[in-house]
């Protein structure tokens, strides 16, 4: 018996021993043997080979009207065009659209688009492609574009290349916010389904991007070739014959596998610390794409006592955002002055707008104000206990939530924190069961339209429980303006308003940064994770260096 | 020694003997003692790691012994202080397991009705995948310590209920435990007196073992990302290692934490070994000299 204890014993520091040797030395997981990836093409600059990129997860859904993770995004994109894209201002910009504008009353708008597209069996790419795909999404209401064309009435192909679309009230953001978020999809092929929502797509893909996915591997990887012709590429077509994306565990493997040459490209943002390591190695290039949306704190005023203004402003009083940025972001973000108009969109900023500065004296005489005092002498507000949610998965955000506790604490406010389980955090926003929610948008891209979600009081992620007539009323001037003069004075009211009271303590606009290997040159970086070096232009246009 | 001096000498007395004789067994107590002060003492040795430092990612030098994380904090003291929690939870979990499980063996070794019941529950138990589950309701519950413990003890308590039952099965049938009950001694007494110090030994020895493996289990969740995030542990030190992405280029980060993890279950698993070897007559071989 002692013999049998004994070897279960020594099995078990075996077992222990090789769990340590692995997480510790994590960093030695060899290259792969026969690595042919595009990276050792010959290097001339011409077109031809294999790009490999990393990715966390698989596809989810690879319906490009239902699926919303990175990955499908990332992929989808690649076959199903947009109508716009974004240049480096974050400006909405012709893709597969040409021109677009509204009727002199704000109730018709019309969008053309060009006429030298076709899916990859051969078919046209027409306007009935786009109606039929509008149709779809708001009569199934699919996605997230669905809530985005409250004032979408009807669509008309009145030509091949020309849509007309009624609206039902004035909406200065529609054509924005459906040209450049809803994919466009065959409809010789989605009309098969019984309905669109129900249409898997997993199999026999058609493209009208650069490349056509044409093998899957779950787990693995996904395979995509390019396309005989794409003319929103700067040659008319594809330069690599193939992307492959892989699938890995985390972000520290795929960068092991960047290195060792196993891949060409990740795309996924690096975390800080592995971005300032990365920029330093001359085989990789990296670059650096702003975030479309901002990351912060929001205070639920649904309950006492962050229904107090003077409790707010002690907690936005109480971050010392510089901190923030330079140690737990790692200098890989900009200072947004607290304003919901973020400088990622030059044409919407307010040049006026100023962050709050980290002073905690100040919030101690707020709290104080507020009516609360600390007669058992600990330093500690009594009475102040704040439960602050956060996804605990997002490696930014844990670590300034640490801060931000650390930093609250110097001014007498008690924060626990609670990092949570995804689909519990999620959840728990959905219940609006938090003090604090710290968090991120990923793209606000359209402040007429999206500030309504945030700050309307039955705005889907109104997680403040924002209720203020002025902010309504702000809201309603900013939509039905049609032009940016208009809208931007109503949106500078706004934003002033919203930081005055704290309805949303923006922290910082993040940047993002992606690695690729120097082997590969000509990718097109644009703003936000989704669009980042991945987007059909930047793949469309990528070579191989000299 | 000569076998009329042994049976002179308490069983107690002579296990400890035993026990101070094999040099393995010493330096795994010694190795357990010293964490458990550098955990009550944690407060005198470094302090507690809070806010930011300006010296991101440092490798190990003088100023900070095991070097510095993603935000700059010293890693010895997250080191020393993850001490507290990962104790705290592993001798927890370890109690509240080791309640259960001998309240279980115990009794479906002395009470016949109830063996089959319990046996099946432990079997079941025991055939559950214990990591998906213990993962699936910590992240229901929430991160915190307590939360830690009893999911842990929850599902440790089944190993130990094995392993008492099947000690207590022949002690229960011995002529001892029948003259008890002839003499009309209630169960109570007779659990208390006969049954629980024939079982001790084991018990002991399951503390120790059920111990270091719910810091292993504390350590795991944590790194998962389900650890308190309002207190250090050395998973939690590995968690936050892993998640801003400092594992590949900064060993540090994830070494020492490692470290203390591996010397922990090394220690409780020699000593616990070295226990059983001294109170076992057979390998002392108490008779041959």
């Amino acid at each position: 018996m002692t013999r049998m204890r004994r070897r279960a014993a020594s099995h078990r520091i075996a077992v222990v021993l090789s769990a340590a040797v692995v997480a510790g030395l994590a960093a030695c997981v060899p290259a792969e043997p026969g690595d042919e990836d595009g990276a050792d093409d010959s290097g001339s600059g011409e077109a031809g080979g294999e790009l490999a990129i990393g990715t966390t997860a698989d596809v989810v859904n690879y319906n490009p009207l239902v699926g919303n993770s990175r990955t499908d995004t990332w992929i989808t994109n690649l076959m199903y065009p947009s109508m716009m894209t974004l240049n480096d201002d974050a400006e909405k910009v012709p893709a597969l659209a040409t021109e677009w504008g509204y009727s002199e009353d704000g109730l018709t708008a019309w969008i053309e688009i060009r006429d030298d597209l076709q899916w990859s069996d051969g078919e046209a790419l027409t306007a009935d492609d786009v109606v039929f795909t509008i149709e779809a999404v708001a009569s199934e209401q699919l996605g997230t574009v669905a809530g985005m064309i409250g004032s979408y009435e009807s669509a008309q192909a009145v030509s091949d290349t020309r849509v007309e679309f009624t609206l039902n009230r004035v909406d200065g953001a529609f054509l924005n916010s459906v040209g450049f978020w809803m994919p466009i999809v065959p409809e010789h092929v989605f009309s098969q389904a019984q309905s669109v929502a129900d249409f898997a797509n997993d199999s026999d893909w058609v493209s009208a991007g650069p490349f056509v996915l044409t093998q899957v591997e779950r787990g693995q990887r996904y395979v995509m070739e390019k396309v005989d012709s794409y003319p929103l590429g700067e040659d008319g077509a594809p330069n690599v014959d193939t992307v492959v994306f892989r699938v890995y565990p985390d972000v520290n493997t795929e960068v092991l596998a960047l290195r060792s040459g196993e891949l060409d490209l990740i795309a996924n943002a690096l975390p800080p610390s592995v971005a300032d390591d990365v920029s330093t190695d001359d085989e990789l290039e990296t670059y650096v794409v702003p975030s479309l949306g901002w990351a912060h704190m929001q205070y639920n005023m649904r309950r006492q006592p962050l229904d107090q203004v003077e409790v707010r402003r002690a907690l936005a009083h109480a971050v010392d955002y510089e901190a923030v940025r330079q140690v737990a972001l790692g200098g890989h973000a900009v200072s947004a002055n607290s304003s919901i108009l973020t400088p990622t969109f030059p044409k919407w900023m307010d040049e006026s707008a100023e962050e709050y500065e980290y002073d905690p004296q100040l919030s101690r005489q707020l709290m104080t104000k507020a009516g609360f005092d600390d007669a058992d002498g600990d330093g500690m507000f009594d009475g102040v206990d704040l439960e602050m949610i956060y996804d605990s998965g997002d490696p930014n955000i844990s670590s300034w939530a640490e801060l931000v506790r650390d930093q609250a604490a110097e001014a007498g406010i008690t924060i626990s924190l609670s990092g949570l389980e995804r689909n519990t955090y999620l959840a728990r926003t959905d219940e609006r069961d938090f003090d604090i929610y710290a968090g991120s948008w990923a793209v606000i891209d359209e402040p007429q339209s999206n500030f309504n979600l945030l700050f309307a009081p039955d705005g889907f992620i109104n997680y403040a429980g924002v209720n203020d007539p002025e902010v309504n009323r702000l809201l309603d001037d900013a939509a039905s303006a049609l032009t940016v003069e208009d809208a931007r004075g109503p949106l500078h009211d706004l934003a002033a308003i919203v930081t005055d009271q704290v309805y949303d303590n923006v922290m910082y606009v993040e940047e993002f940064t992606f690695a690729a290997s120097a082997e590969w040159t000509g990718f097109v970086p644009k703003p936000s994770e989704l669009l980042s070096v991945v987007n059909p232009q930047s793949l469309a246009s990528v070579r191989a260096a000299d | 020694m000569s076998g009329a001096d042994v049976a002179g000498v308490a069983p107690r007395v002579r296990t400890w003997r035993a026990f101070r004789a094999n040099p393995l067994g010493m330096v795994s107590v010694g190795m357990l003692l010293l964490l458990v002060m550098v955990a009550l003492a944690a407060p005198l040795i470094a302090d507690y790691p809070r806010g930011y430092g300006d010296d991101v990612l440092a490798a190990p030098s003088s100023a900070h012994w095991f070097g510095t994380d993603n935000l700059g904090r010293d890693i010895f003291a997250q080191v020393v202080w993850g001490t507290r929690t990962s104790l705290a939870v592993g001798l927890g979990a370890s109690a509240l397991a080791i309640v259960l499980g001998v309240a279980v063996g115990v009794g479906a070794a002395y009470f016949k009705r109830l063996d089959t019941a319990l046996g099946m529950l432990v079997d079941v138990m025991l055939s559950l995948p214990v990591l998906p589950l213990m993962i699936l309701v910590a992240a229901l519950a929430g991160p915190s310590v307590s939360t830690l413990v009893v999911v842990i003890a929850v599902f440790s308590w089944p190993e130990v209920a094995r392993v008492v039952r099947s000690q207590a099965m022949p002690v229960v049938t011995l002529s001892f435990v029948d003259a008890a009950h002839v003499m009309g001694a209630p169960n109570r007494w007779v659990l208390v007196r006969h049954i629980l110090p024939a079982v001790s030994p084991v018990i002991t020895v399951s503390v120790v073992l059920t111990a270091s493996r719910a810091v292993l289990s504390e350590a795991g969740l944590s790194f998962l990302g389900l650890g308190d995030p309002s207190s250090w542990s050395w998973g939690t030190v590995l968690y936050n290692a892993q998640r801003s992405g400092a594992l590949s280029s900064s060993w540090w980060t994830a070494l020492f934490p490692s470290l203390a993890i591996l010397v922990l279950v090394v220690a409780a698993t020699l000593c616990s070994l070295a226990y059983n070897d001294a109170r076992n007559p057979r390998n002392r071989q108490d008779a041959i000299r």
